[in-house]
Formats: structure tokens, sequence, C-alpha cells
């Protein structure tokens, strides 16, 4: 016969089991194991907060600690997605107050968070502890100087990239005197003058404090000051910026940076002056991590900079590394796995910089743990994408930016098709991707053969017909979030692979070919999805209906239509195509 | 005493524990070693028990000999207290490697015995073996009946039976079902198989190119799960024989492919397994909780579905916009239709009529 697993231990295991997915697996086995999987279940992640209501997640999951929610879609970054679309936090931590009072951590990315949102959490959560707002909206320092004063046990503050209405800088000194428990502190987007005193202050009173990241308006003076009281730093971000150089400041900071001995993640360094540059010399052997993406430093104090990082893992950096730069870091930086090269000029017709693919190409052959890369570039060849393929099969993660669109293979005019095919059929766990330059069918045909655990792409500018889009959907077996702009994709690929949309999180499609009729017919045939037509020029009945939408957003969801919609996005369904027949 | 001072000692002088596993034998475990487990050593020193083969100690039913043997094995190694950690750990890489049906067993009686270190150490090593897989791996090694229905896998949407509102749209479905019956005793059931969806794609792009296609509205795809708890009362007359499957389980999730001529569409099935389990629980189950169970079942399957849909949907916007509902619904009983209601996000209510043709 059969044994069985010893139930009366079974939540004992589970607490050794922590991803999401093996949660999910476990929960599906048989009624016991779900119930009890249920109750102890203590960090849920919403990846779409339309895709459940707070009720149902709540109903099911009793004993819930750490909740993380994300709104937006993706191209909200770059503006594509309407101002007033929504994903608002508000009804999820009302909702969360009432079920959980003794909820821990929220992380929100891409939300509306408003001041009274904050105000719940401030009331009504006695030991919250971290609060992360990553690209968000909708609140003033206001709603921050209520978490400050009533969060005793506050351990984490992150708004990276919010957009945070900066009405004063006074709610630092909203934490009391009493309060010396933060760990983590980022402000980096607040803009107004904080009142450094108060700063000083909470940084010396928190022996804890880990991660510390301001905004660039922290003045290079101040710095040695904070650093002193908080030694123990693992995480630094501040802008460097000064109007002169004094010969005392660079004494007293390179003091600072000295006594910091476990640093090892640096960020800012916005407005630098390079002569300042040395006094971070001496941590530099001790950095993983080095952003230098708002830093204008040039080539050689860059170059002299990176090389002295040896166990550097992840540099972000502008263009301004150039070729001769990332050849230094290859030879330099054995333990990089995450490059990230941004444009200093996007909108530049002419190069400014002696960046080229010939730089990722050296950074692919000389670190053999590269498997992050986002790169901004002007050319690329197919044979320069095979090289990369081939020197670096682990790569999961491959952005490729070239910054005119349609760009053809410099060297043979082709399109790049054959060289992305490369990068898909040789790094077989890569699983995001985004494509650039000229593309055909063709490229789309090599994804969806080679890239089964794709999960993520992103298409601009790329395609010539719907079999493209065909190919991606019929094949990328793992395919979760598919984001496409200005491709030639139509009905026929999205209606014949209607049944793979309920198995992704989210297609976003924006000046594609999709028809409303097709649109609406998807909202009726698919129960478990909002088909969302965002159309800011009008209703869409006011055009026929063989018109291409302006934007689609389409998502499965177990909780309907939502009802927080602005007046230019509709969901689609059922009724949708009676209405205009 | 010191190590080297108990050799010299007789073995008669070494203090002896006496424990009884559930089978009935006994056996006899030095004392240190048997007090290393909190479970005994509170009995011997609670009760006073063990020190003879008369009485024994009675371990917890899941300590069979076999079992009792390895965690005296771990205590005996474990309880000498010069070992390094390193030492330690290396045993403990070494002794947990075992079949899996043993490590059950094995954490089992570690638990009852209340032996925290083996319970992690047990537990650890059943985490590590149920990480990675999918449902059907976990249920395959551990011998788990599958006993999620489809819908529990899904969590159908439950309302609290207590809520007016559902009481309201109890009485409303009532009234519904009671309509859908009587016009469908007017009607031929023959016309129904029209309008059930499944459509193959072909059919759908032949639609979208223009061709004549069935006017009368295409409808939601059939959710696979419903009716499988209630009673199999379909007409005799009704040829749905796309519901002709319903008994079995489908595959996947998705099933807008539920057609005989499923194999020949281009439609690409999900996988079966992952994708949705991000989902905490699914959407319109047509078994709402606050069915009467008074209420007759003969309706056909189609028919069936589509009140549950109309009365989802309608519960759907009753939860989101409740005081402005309130005069629909009370006005709703003049009406011989539903009424369904959009909102867009203005504020400005669109009423129109459901076609009947739905």
């Amino acid at each position: 016969m059969g044994y069985s697993f010893p139930e009366e231990v079974l939540e004992h295991v589970l607490s050794f089991i922590d991803s999401d997915s093996d949660r999910n697996s476990v929960s599906l086995v048989c009624k016991s194991w779900h119930d009890i999987e249920r109750w102890c279940r203590r960090r849920l992640f919403v990846g779409n907060c339309y895709a459940v209501s707070p009720a149902i997640a709540i109903r099911r999951f009793p004993e819930l600690r750490s909740v993380s929610l994300k709104g937006k879609p993706h191209f909200a970054d770059f503006n594509l997605v309407p101002h007033e679309w929504g994903g608002y936090a508000y009804p999820w931590i009302a909702a969360f107050a009432k079920a959980y009072p003794w909820l821990e951590e929220l992380r929100l990315k891409r939300m509306v968070v408003s001041d009274e949102a904050l105000e719940l959490i401030a009331k009504k959560f006695k030991n919250f502890r971290v609060l992360v707002m990553y690209s968000c909206e909708g609140f003033s320092t206001d709603g921050l100087a209520t978490i400050a004063a009533n969060c005793r046990n506050l351990k984490e503050l992150d708004l990276s990239e919010s957009e945070v209405d900066d009405v004063s800088g006074n709610w630092l000194s909203q934490f009391p005197d009493s309060y010396t428990s933060l760990e983590s502190l980022n402000i980096t987007s607040l803009s107004s003058e904080i009142r450094f005193t108060a700063l000083e202050r909470l940084v010396g009173r928190c022996p804890n404090l880990k991660t510390l990241k301001l905004s660039h308006s922290v003045p290079l003076d101040l710095l040695p000051n904070l650093l002193q009281k908080a030694p123990q730093l693992v995480e630094l971000g501040s802008g460097l910026h000064t109007k002169e150089v004094h010969p005392d400041l660079y004494s007293k900071l390179a003091g600072a940076f000295s006594g910091c001995k476990g640093l090892k993640r640096l960020c800012g360094l916005r407005d630098v002056v390079p002569s300042y540059l040395p006094t971070l010399y001496p941590i530099c052997f001790g950095l993983t991590s080095l952003n230098l993406s708002d830093a204008p430093i040039q080539c050689p104090e860059l170059i002299k900079l990176v090389s002295q990082c040896q166990n550097l893992q992840r540099l972000w950096v502008l263009d301004y590394i150039e070729d001769t730069g990332l050849i230094a870091l290859a030879e330099s930086c054995k333990d990089l796995r995450e490059l990230r090269v941004f444009p200093s000029d996007p909108f530049g017709q002419e190069p400014n910089v002696s960046l080229t693919e010939q730089g990722l190409v050296s950074v692919s052959a000389g670190c053999p743990k590269l498997h992050s890369v986002l790169y901004f570039c002007r050319r690329m060849s197919n044979v320069a994408l095979s090289t990369i393929a081939r020197n670096r099969p682990n790569l999961t993660r491959f952005r490729l930016c070239i910054i005119e669109r349609f760009r053809p293979d410099y060297i043979t005019q082709e399109p790049l098709d054959v060289g992305f095919g490369a990068i898909v059929e040789h790094c077989k766990d890569l699983k995001r991707l985004s494509l650039s330059g000229l593309l055909t069918d063709r490229v789309f045909e090599y994804i969806g053969s080679h890239g089964k655990k794709l999960e993520m792409l992103s298409l601009a500018f790329a395609g010539d017909s719907d079999l493209g889009l065909h190919h991606v959907l019929s094949g990328c077996k793992s395919l979760r979030k598919l984001e496409i702009r200005d491709c030639p994709f139509g009905d026929k690929a999205l209606l014949a692979n209607a049944a793979k949309l309920e198995t992704m999180r989210s297609l976003w499609m924006s000046a594609c070919q999709v028809s409303y009729r097709a649109c609406k017919l998807l909202g009726q045939k698919m129960p478990r999805l909002n088909v969302e037509v965002i159309a800011e020029q009008g209703h869409p009945d006011s055009s026929p209906d063989e018109y291409p939408v302006e934007k689609l957003y389409i998502y499965r969801t177990v909780s309907g239509p939502r009802s927080d919609m602005p007046s230019f996005v509709w969901t689609m369904d059922k009724n949708s195509a009676l209405r205009s027949s | 005493m010191s190590e080297s001072a108990m050799a010299v000692v007789k073995p008669e002088m070494k203090s002896y524990i006496w424990l009884q596993t559930a089978d009935g034998s006994i056996q006899q475990v030095e004392e240190e070693v048997a007090m290393f487990c909190p479970m005994i050593c509170r009995e011997i020193l609670q009760t006073g028990m063990g020190s003879s083969k008369n009485y024994a100690i009675s371990l917890p039913q899941r300590v069979n000999p076999a079992i009792l043997g390895l965690i005296l094995d771990y205590c005996r190694f474990h309880q000498v207290p010069g070992r390094s950690n390193k030492e330690r750990k290396s045993f403990d890489e070494k002794f947990i490697r075992m079949d899996t049906k043993k490590l059950c067993e094995l954490t089992s009686a570690a638990d009852s015995l209340q032996l925290k270190p083996l319970v992690d150490l047990t537990s650890r090593a059943l985490a590590r073996i149920i990480e990675g897989k999918t449902p059907e791996e976990i249920r395959e090694t551990f011998h788990l009946p599958d006993d999620l229905t489809e819908e529990e896998k899904l969590e159908p949407l439950r309302n609290i039976t207590d809520d007016p509102r559902i009481r309201l749209l109890n009485r409303l479905y009532a009234r519904k079902r009671k309509e859908l019956k009587e016009r469908e005793k007017l009607k031929n059931v023959e016309v129904e198989e029209e309008r059930v969806d499944e459509r193959s794609v072909d059919d759908l792009l032949s639609f979208i190119n223009g061709e004549d296609g069935d006017s009368k509205g295409v409808r939601a795809s059939k959710n696979k799960k419903k009716n499988r708890r209630r009673k199999d009362q379909m007409k005799d007359s009704s040829s749905n024989n796309v519901n002709g499957d319903h008994k079995k389980e489908l595959d996947g999730v998705h099933t807008s492919c539920h057609n005989a001529e499923a194999d020949e569409m281009l439609v690409s099935t999900p996988s079966k397994t992952s994708k949705l389990q991000e989902l905490p629980a699914s959407t319109f189950s047509p078994k709402l909780e606050f069915d009467d169970g008074d209420i007759d079942d003969e309706l056909d399957p189609a028919m069936k579905e589509q009140l549950d849909r109309e009365v989802e949907d309608f519960a759907r916007r009753l939860n989101s916009d409740w005081p402005e509902r309130m005069q629909e619904i009370l006005s709703l009983g003049q009406q011989r239709r539903l009424v369904p209601i959009s909102m867009n996000g203005n504020g400005s209510a669109h009423r129109y009529t459901s076609l009947d043709s739905r």
C-alpha cells in the first residue's frame, strides 16, 4: 500500500518552502494540503492588482504578513499608459486594514497610493515594518509624515522612482526620538530640501541602518558627517555635488569612506566632480554593485574607478564608458553578473561616444558569470549577436536597445533575425528578451521554436505580419508578459491564440492593428480575461469596427472587469458587441 | 563520570531505559541516549517509568522498532557533547539519506517524540524533495490522493449567505429560473444548440474576415467546471453534444476548444499545470453557494449556464456599487428581463436590455 506524508508536520515542512511557485504547487496537491498551505502562507505576490480582488485574496489567505502588488503595465515607464489608467492601492490597503491587523510588509510597484492610504498603513498596522513604493505616485510628504510619526517598528522605507508631491522636507522630523529601528531608507526621488539636522540625528540613532539612499539635494559637505555616524552602512546612494573643490572636504570625505568598511553597494553620484572620485578608491575593492547611470563621469576616470572594483557583480553605467572602458571592465571584473549601459544622449542624431557592439562582445567574452544585460547602442550586427550568444549561453536577461528604429545589421544590411535567433537558441534559460533593430517575422519563428523558458518579451517596430505574433504566442510555452508597440500585428494571431492569453499575466499592444471588432470578440469569448481598450481619442464605437484600437491591454483575472476605469478605458465584455450592433 | 571511568565500570552498572513500541516489542537503551528525547526524558522524570522491563515506557504509535533504531542512532551520536558543528553536520547529511517512505516515517516519529532537531532535519529534507515538483509529481512521490475538484482548484467564488444583497439575488435567481423554464417549454430546444459557443478558430477567423457567421452573437466560453456537482438531468432532446463530455475531468484549464473537433483547432491549449496557479481563486462558479436547494434542476445546462452568467455578472456589479443598484433591483420586479447595467468611470450609467437571444 502507499504511505502518506505525515500531515502533523506538513506545516513545519512548509515553513521551509518559500517560493511562490512551490507554494502554489503545494496548494494543488490535495484537499488537506491546500487547506494547510493557505493557513500558513505568510507572503503573497500579486503580479497584477486587477487579476484578483482583495476580498478573494483575503478569503483564501487569512494569515498574511507580507504582500507585494503591481499595478500599471511595464510600458507605463515609457509614458505609453495614460496617466489616470488605474492601479489604485487604497482598496487593497483598506481591505487589509480590516483583515490583517498584523500585516508587516507592503511592496507596491507602479501603483497610485494616496495620502489616505498611507494614513491607513500608519494607523492600522501595529507591527508594520516594510514599505516599498517603487515607481508609485499619488502621495505627498504629508503621507510620509504620518508614516514616520506612527510606525514604531518601521525597518524599511523605500520610495525608489516614485513621484512624490514634495510639500515639505520636515516629514523626516516626524520620526520620534525614541525611534531607532530604521534599517533601510531610500528617498532618492524627493527633491525638496530635507532637514539635514533631522536626517543626521535619525542616522545617528539607528544602529542597524544598512541602506541609505538620498536625493541629490544632499550637499557633499554633509556626507562625511553622515558616513561617520553610520560606518556600518552596506549600501549608499548620494549625490556628490559641490560647487568647488575643498582640500578639507576632500580629506574628510576620504576618511569617511575609508571608515565604511562594509560598504558593498554604491549609487547616485550625480553631478560628481571627477577630482573627488579618488575618495572612493579605498572602498572599490569591496563593492559588489555600482550604479553610475546618473553620473556624468567620462572615460579615463571611469575606467580607473571601475577597474579597481574587482569584486563587482553589477554595473549600471552611461555609455561614456565606451568600448575601451568595457574592455577594461571585462579584464578586471571577472565576477560581473549584470551590466546595464544607458545612453547619455538618446535623442542626438549622431553618436556622441564611441560605444558600439564591440564593447558588449568583449564583456560577454571576459565575464563568465554575466547573465543579465541591458545595452543601448547605435549599431549591431548578426555576427556580434551570435558571438555573444556563443560566449554566454548562461544569459537569462537580454535587452538590446538600438537607438534608431529599423536599423539593420550595419555590416550586411540584413535584418537582425539571425543574430537574435542565435541568442534564443544558445541561451536556453533566457527568461527576458527585448528586441530592436530591423526584424522580420523570421526572428519570431526562432523565438517561438527556441524560447521555451522565455517569460517576458518586449517588441517595438518589429515583424511583418500576424505570423510573427502567432509564432510567439504558439511557441513560447513559459510566456507570461508580452508587450508590443508599433508592430504590424492584427486580429488573426490574437484570436487564434486566445486560449494562450489565459496562461499569461498580461498582453499590451499599442499602435498595432488589432481591430475593435476583434477586441469585442475576445472580450465576449473569454470571461476570464479583461480586454481593456484604451482610446483617448474618443469612444471606439464612433469609428467602424474594423478600425484598429489605439491601445489594448489584456490580462487574466478572476475578478471580472474592474470598476475604477477612467473615461477612456473600456473593458470588452459580453455586452459590448450588442451595444454597437 | 568521565568516559574513561565509564569504560572501567562493569556493563551492568550502566543505566538502561526500557522502551516499548506499539507492536509490543521491548528494547533497552542506554539512559543518556534515551534521555536525548524530550518525550522519553519527561516520562522518566515525571512517572519514573522505564527503569525495568515490566515498566517499559510506551512509545507513541508512530514509532516502530526500525524507526526507533534510526532515532536512537541519531540520539546516540548527538548526545555526545564534544562533537564539533562540522562533525554533527556531516553526520546529519549522511544520516538523512534514505528513501522517501522511511523519511516520512522518521519525520512523523521524531515529531511524536518531540525531538526537535531531528524534526527540523527531516522536515528540511522533505521540503527539498517537494521543491521544484509539480503537484502531480508531489502526489506521486507521497502517494497522496488527487481529491481537489476542478472547481476547488480554481476556488469558487463564495458569498456570505446572510448578506441582504444575496437574499435579494436569491429571489432574483429563483424568479429567473422560473422564467427560463417557462420559455423553454415554449421553444424547440434545438434552437439552443446553435448558440452554444466553442466555435472553431476557422469560424472565428471567417467571422473576422466578414463572412456570414452566426449573427446571434457569440457566447462566452463555457466554464468547464460547471454542473459537475449537479446531477445530470439533461433533457433528452437536448443534443448538446458539447456537454456530453462534462463528466470527464477536462485536461488543462481552458475550454474554448471543448468541442469534439478540438484536435483540429489551431488554438493552443495552455500548459496544464502551472500557469493559473498564481491566481488564488477563480471566477464564475455556476454554483453560487446560496443556491436554493429546492429549486429543481431540470433546466437545460446551456440555459443554466446563461442564467448563471447573468446572475454572476449581476452579483459582481452589485458588489461594486450597492446604493445605486438598490433602485435598479427594486424596480426589477416589474420587468421580465434582466437589465444589466454598466458604468463607466465617470459615473454615468448606461442602461440597456440584454437581448433575449443571448
